[in-house]
């Protein structure tokens, strides 16, 4: 998947009005709850087969981090 | 005295018929702007030629089983045409008598179509915060008392509103420090063209075991209680199934 495409699943997710960069903190998002979390973990696990952890998650500072977390199943 | 204003758009779904129709009709008359979906263009049209407030009332002609996974692109492009909705009104439904031993997995998937999954999948495109008001929004869904009366023939049916219920208040936990309400009402049997049906086959006397004691229920008695959950006196009201069946269960 590209980033491009990733960024506009994330926003869909966390269905903000804004589109998501790269360089946004997730703490910044109102939408970045427990939630939108579960989802995250949902998403990660149906199509990248990865597990994630709520302690992942909260470890992360940006959007990049997010993007890292998936590997090579996002690429540039 | 519940009353809404223009800006409040609600999407009333099964808007040509029975407890749909009753729906829109009151919303409208109670001064809110409705979108009133349903399959049959023609019932829509006699619909709208009832209500109160004709320019307030809109009108979708849409099978919401076609393409149940694109249904919350759907609420999206509805949302883009008429506003950010305050409310949703689940109404469309089918039933069916089959008993067990003639039990067909096609029909029964094609309950759960109308019945469970168009109504998740709506859930799904209204509770995104970019589809609706906010704080305040609230989204009701017709289930049945057949989901705890459990009678013979209603495998399909019973099964399907029973599931409803419990999912809605799955989504309600979900929504609710958004503020946003999810609830179900369970009416028994009401006067509307789905009941006659099986009133039709099955006879008077047999249908459906129980007795009335306050006669049989009409449309309104049952779209007065969606009207109050979809408005602002139930604020305080989530993730509940209202029985509206005066008394027989």
């Amino acid at each position: 998947m590209k980033k491009t495409e990733f960024l506009e699943t994330l926003e869909d997710i966390l269905q903000r009005e804004e589109p998501c960069n790269e360089t946004d903190i997730l703490d910044d998002y109102e939408e970045w709850d427990s939630l939108s979390q579960m989802a995250i973990m949902a998403y990660y696990k149906k199509n990248f087969g990865i597990s994630v952890t709520l302690n992942d998650l909260n470890n992360l500072k940006s959007v990049s981090d997010l993007i890292k977390l998936a590997g090579d199943n996002i690429s540039d | 005295m519940i009353k809404f204003n223009k800006n409040q758009i609600f999407i009333v779904t099964g808007a040509s018929s029975g407890l749909g129709e009753g729906t829109a009709l009151l919303l409208n008359e109670l001064g809110a702007t409705v979108v009133g979906i349903a399959r049959n263009e023609e019932r829509l049209n006699a619909m709208k030629a009832k209500c109160k407030y004709p320019e307030n009332m809109h009108l979708e002609m849409k099978d919401l089983t076609e393409n149940i996974e694109e249904l919350p692109q759907y609420v999206k492009e509805l949302k883009n045409k008429y506003g950010k909705f305050s409310g949703l009104a689940y109404c469309a439904g089918i039933t069916s008598l089959q008993p067990l031993k003639l039990l067909d997995i096609n029909d029964t998937k094609k309950l759960f179509d109308i019945d469970y999954f168009a109504p998740i999948f709506m859930a799904k495109g209204f509770a995104d915060k970019r589809n609706n008001i906010g704080e305040g929004a609230s989204a009701v869904f017709i289930s049945s008392l057949a989901a705890k009366s459990c009678n013979r023939g209603m495998i399909s049916y019973s099964g399907a509103k029973a599931a409803l219920i419990s999912s809605i208040r799955c989504i309600a936990k979900e929504y609710a420090n958004q503020k946003i309400r999810f609830n179900c009402v369970s009416p028994s049997d009401i006067k509307t063209p789905m009941q006659s049906w099986i009133k039709d086959i099955l006879g008077e006397e047999k249908n459906p075991g129980w007795s009335y004691p306050m006669g049989m229920g009409e449309v309104n008695d049952v779209a007065n209680m969606i009207i109050y959950l979809l408005s602002d006196k139930a604020k305080w009201v989530t993730a509940q199934n209202y029985i509206v069946d005066c008394g027989v269960m």
